[in-house]
Formats: structure tokens, sequence, C-alpha cells
């Protein structure tokens, strides 16, 4: 997929782009969003979609690294408790041992860099596939955060600053009020982009999740890739984590459960394959939108709270199965 | 003249004694045929020419001098190239990506894995490959390999080995799972391989195809090499009895008296 669109003549690389997945999960992305604006004036209302720009970056840019990941053929389920801990030992870090919170956010960090490294090790040199792995981790990493706070949230945050203003700081455009996670968002995603898309290292992480052996049998370093994948999608989940528990003053143990399932599924619904080998960061972003959309629409128009999940389950299945018709198209065509 | 030489070559797995003092010698411009039953050591040999790992004793030499190969990265820069069966491309990549995959043309060196790819030398490298070895009609560099059949997906694995004007191209099985007309493909293209003055080792279960492509014969049989002859010096029984190690000209005789 990546190389089908930036090295063709511009003909072909209109029609192959209107049959690629992420331009199929535009089309729905925007259908979606017609609907809920029809069915609920107040969908596209400034507060609500500052509302929805708050929430997106933070499980955006889990996605990002998810799909670099994802497209070397790993994935990794310990996202959401990573991004439970990092801000709750940042925060205990400041607060009850009095580090200073460039330091503490510096050992927030290390400590994901270190999970995603043990992560990767455990998966490259030992074997064992990335879902045992991380699903243990998943257990350790929140464990740990409960352990540590006692069960319980932290005071809340009291302290403002230049590191707070860079990670949760909000500005106002016209009547919408944004928050700086959104440039960190984009940002994040220009870079992913540019190196699955156009780097060296996106061709080597392409042919890791397409074929291993070919890989390395070319000199590619896949373990290497692999480890400093599972590192950076660690981190990112902790920036996340960060991201959110400065955004509402509070770190809570609790905090991202159940958000590793709901980033494969951004990723996935945006058209990276679960199999590797085929990734696409802007099917990332519209799937990241996608799930944001329906997870507040659907509310919106008036869906019960509890029917909910159905929804949104039953959005994502045939998100997924319009992909898999489309690409048995292409097999066939 | 001589382009690789093996001498003594050991290696054991535990208590398996997979290669126990292989020698042989390939030379310029030559197809040699690796023969032997399964577990005869063909893939040991080639995985430690290959350096997918270290032999543990023995001396391995490229025209003429005495090397050491620890990774796939040593054989490839020594000129070694392998093709291993159903496992050398990666389908979900471009032709052209899968030609220089591992060794892509890049702009701003110095960012190292983060340089870019030049895309225009890219593309311009793959069309003129694909022509030069004379499959340019057919195939689109930017096509995915996925999209292309069993006997393009090995010739464009062969025209990748050549590209970096390899000395050694060792072709694990090329024709497997292909139907007869791609084979007879591949086996061409082996030979023009070779008259471009590279150097194959074939392995292969297939003994007919080694006497429509190959110059010479190596027979092995658990973990030694028994017998090695020119392909005008010998016959297809007798070749075939070395690999069983069953005297199978005597055996048709017998059966051709009754």
């Amino acid at each position: 997929m990546i190389a089908a669109e930036d090295e063709m003549p511009v003909g072909k690389r209109r029609s192959s782009l209107i049959r690629s997945p992420q331009f199929s999960s535009l089309i729905i992305l925007i259908v979606l969003l017609a609907v809920f604006a029809i069915a609920d004036a107040n969908f596209l209302s400034p507060l609500n979609i500052s509302n929805m720009m708050a929430f997106l970056p933070e499980l955006g840019i889990i996605a990002l690294g998810m799909t670099l990941l994802l497209t070397a053929g790993e994935f990794d389920l310990s996202v959401g408790a990573v991004f439970g801990l990092a801000p709750v030992v940042v925060m205990l870090l400041v607060q009850n041992g009095g580090v200073d919170i460039g330091i503490a956010l510096l050992a927030g960090l290390l400590l994901c860099v270190a999970i995603g490294a043990i992560n990767g090790l455990i998966v490259t040199k030992i074997g064992i596939s990335s879902f045992l792995v991380t699903l243990s981790m998943l257990l350790v990493v929140r464990g740990a955060a409960l352990y540590i706070t006692q069960g319980f949230p932290l005071k809340s945050w009291d302290q403002p600053g230049f590191f707070v203003t860079l990670l949760a700081g909000s500005f106002n455009v016209g009547s919408f009020r944004f928050y700086t996670s959104l440039w960190w968002f984009i940002g994040l995603s220009l870079l992913a982009i540019y190196v699955l898309r156009y780097a060296k290292l996106g061709n080597w992480i392409s042919a890791i999740g397409s074929n291993r052996n070919a890989a390395v049998a070319r000199g590619v370093p896949a373990d290497a890739v692999k480890v400093w994948l599972f590192i950076l999608t660690s981190v990112l989940a902790g920036l996340a984590g960060m991201i959110s528990a400065f955004r509402i003053s509070a770190a809570s143990p609790v905090a991202g459960t159940g958000y590793e399932l709901e980033v494969i599924a951004m990723v996935v619904v945006g058209g990276t394959a679960l199999t590797g080998g085929r990734g696409t960061i802007l099917g990332t972003i519209v799937g990241a939108l996608m799930l944001r959309a329906i997870r507040n629409g659907i509310v919106l128009i008036g869906v019960p709270g509890l029917a909910y999940n159905i929804f949104v389950g039953l959005i994502i299945l045939a998100m997924l199965i319009l992909h898999a018709l489309l690409q048995k198209n292409a097999a066939r065509g | 003249m001589e382009v690789l030489r093996l001498q003594n070559l050991q290696k054991s797995f535990g208590s398996v004694r997979a290669l126990k003092n292989a020698s042989f010698a390939l030379n310029e411009g030559e197809v040699v045929a690796l023969l032997g039953d399964n577990g005869a050591g063909k893939s040991t040999l080639i995985k430690a020419i290959s350096g997918v790992f270290p032999i543990d004793r023995g001396d391995i030499y490229v025209r003429g001098e005495k090397v050491s190969i620890r990774s796939t990265r040593d054989a490839m820069d020594l000129g070694i190239e392998t093709i291993h069966q159903d496992t050398s491309l990666a389908p979900d990549l471009s032709i052209a990506r899968n030609l220089f995959l591992g060794r892509e043309p890049v702009k701003l060196k110095w960012l190292g894995v983060f340089a870019p790819l030049d895309f225009a030398k890219l593309r311009d490298a793959a069309s003129a490959l694909l022509k030069r070895v004379g499959i340019s009609k057919k195939l689109d560099a930017d096509a995915l390999v996925s999209t292309l059949s069993g006997g393009e997906r090995q010739s464009i694995a062969i025209s990748r080995a050549m590209q970096f004007a390899a000395k050694v191209i060792i072709l694990d099985e090329p024709t497997n799972n292909l139907g007869v007309e791609e084979t007879h493909g591949v086996l061409r293209f082996v030979k023009e391989v070779r008259d471009a003055g590279h150097s194959v080792l074939l392995i292969t279960h297939n003994i007919h195809h080694v006497f429509q492509v190959a110059d010479r014969i190596i027979v092995m049989r658990r973990g030694e090499i028994v017998a090695e002859q020119t392909v005008a010096d010998t016959d297809l029984l007798t070749v075939e009895s070395i690999i069983t190690g069953a005297d199978m000209s005597a055996l048709l005789k017998e059966t051709r008296a009754k």
C-alpha cells in the first residue's frame, strides 16, 4: 500500500488512491459526520467540536505508535495500563517525593522506555507472541499503578508551569477551545507519515511485517526495529497519559482501562492490516476521528448509554468487513 | 577462476553433526547443483555460506582470500546472495522497493535510518534492471509483489541478486511450487545469469532440472560430500543412486533381465 501512492504517475495514483483502504474509511467518516450533524444540530457546535478535539489526540497519539508496530507485525496490549501508570508515577514523584517536575516527567518517560524495551526484548529474543507478552505486561503495569496509589486517585494537581502548559495548555480560536495536545498529535502524525512512507526505516518496517525472513535475509535488523517500535509505542502511551492527566489535573490508577482495544480498533478501522505489512497513518488518523465521532455522536443522537457499545462494536465490524471485501476485490483485479 | 572455496566445514547442532568436513569449490560462470536427500546437510551448508549461522570449524575463501561470515550482511558484502525458497520477497512492497530492500538509495544519508528514499533513483534503477533481465514488458516496477506469479517472484529475486553484482548466487529450491511453464522460465533465467558471469549454486530435489542447467553436480549424504561430477560425464540414474546410496543402475539391469 505504502508503495502504491508516491511512486506512481498521477492518473494511476488517483485510481489506486480511490481503491485504497484509507480512502474508503474517509468516505465513511464523512457520511457518519453528516448523519450525526443532521440528526443533532449540536454535533457541529463549537463546544462539541472542542470537546472531541480534546479527547482525540490522547488516543490518537497512541494509535500512531500502534500503527507502526502493527505494520511491523506486532501489537501491544499494555498501552492502556502504561497510559495509567506514567502520569501516576510523575505526579507521585512531584507531590510526595518533592522531585522537580522536569525530572519527574523524564523519569516517567524512562519508565515507559523500560516497559517497551522489556516487551520488545521478550517478543524478539525469546520468541513469545506479542499478544501474550503484552497481555502479561498489561497486568503488571496496571497492578503497579494500583499498588503504588493504593487504588485511590491522586489529589488534584495544582501546580501550573511550563511543562504543564506544554502538555495540556489550551488556547481559543474564535469560539473553539483547543489544547496543545492537538499540536502534539499533528506533529507526531506528520513525523509518522514521513517515516512510514518516505524514510528508509518505513521500508524496513513494512518489509518486516510483510515477510520477516525476507527482510532479515536482506540484512534488515528486524529485531532491533521491533524493539524500538515497542519502546516508541510505550513512550507515546505514557506521553498521552500525562497529557490527559494534566488536562484534567488529576491522575487515576485506572485511567486508560480498555484503551488498548480502542486504539487497535482505530488502527484497523483505518485500514492497517492486523497481520502486518500494510500500514497507513492517514487511515489511522481517519480511524481515530471516526471512533471519537461515533462515541460522541451516538450519545448526542440519544442512543441509551448502556446500548452504546453495541453500536460502536457494530460500526467497527462493518468497517472491517468493508476492508476485507475491498482487499478481496483488489486481489482479484 | 575460482570464486568460492569451502574447506572442511563442520557444523553440529547439539549431538547432531549436520556437516562433517564439507569441501568444494565454485568457479566463475558455472552452475553447480547441490543434491542430496532430506537431512543430507544441504541447507546447513548453504545457511553457513549465507551467514545464517556461523560454522564450528573450517575455512571459507572468496576469490582466494580467507573470509569470515558471521551474518547475512557479511555474506552479501562478500558478493554472496542467497535466494531462499518462497521467502525472499515482501509481498506487500512494490517490486522496486523489494529490489532495493536493505540497500535503499537515499538522499541525506546522514539521517541514517530516517533518511528519505530517493524515489526517482529507486524507480529508474528498478526499471533499468527489469529491462536488463528481460522482464520489462510485463512488469511495472511499482506493482506490488503480491500481484505477481510464483515464477515472476523468483525472477525478481534472482534479478535482485544479479543487480548487486553478486559473485555467487545461491538458489534454494527455486522451482518449488512452480508450474511447468514457470519452471522453464526460471531455469532459462538461471542460464542467463551464468552467461552474465555469475556463479550459481543450485539446491534442488529435482534431478531433471539439474541436467537442464547445471555444469557440475555435488552430492551430499549425511553431512558429507560423497560425489562431485561434471554433468557431461554422468547420467540421471548414476546420480540418483549416489543420492540414495543404493545402486540403481544395477537394480535396473536386474529388473530388465527379468
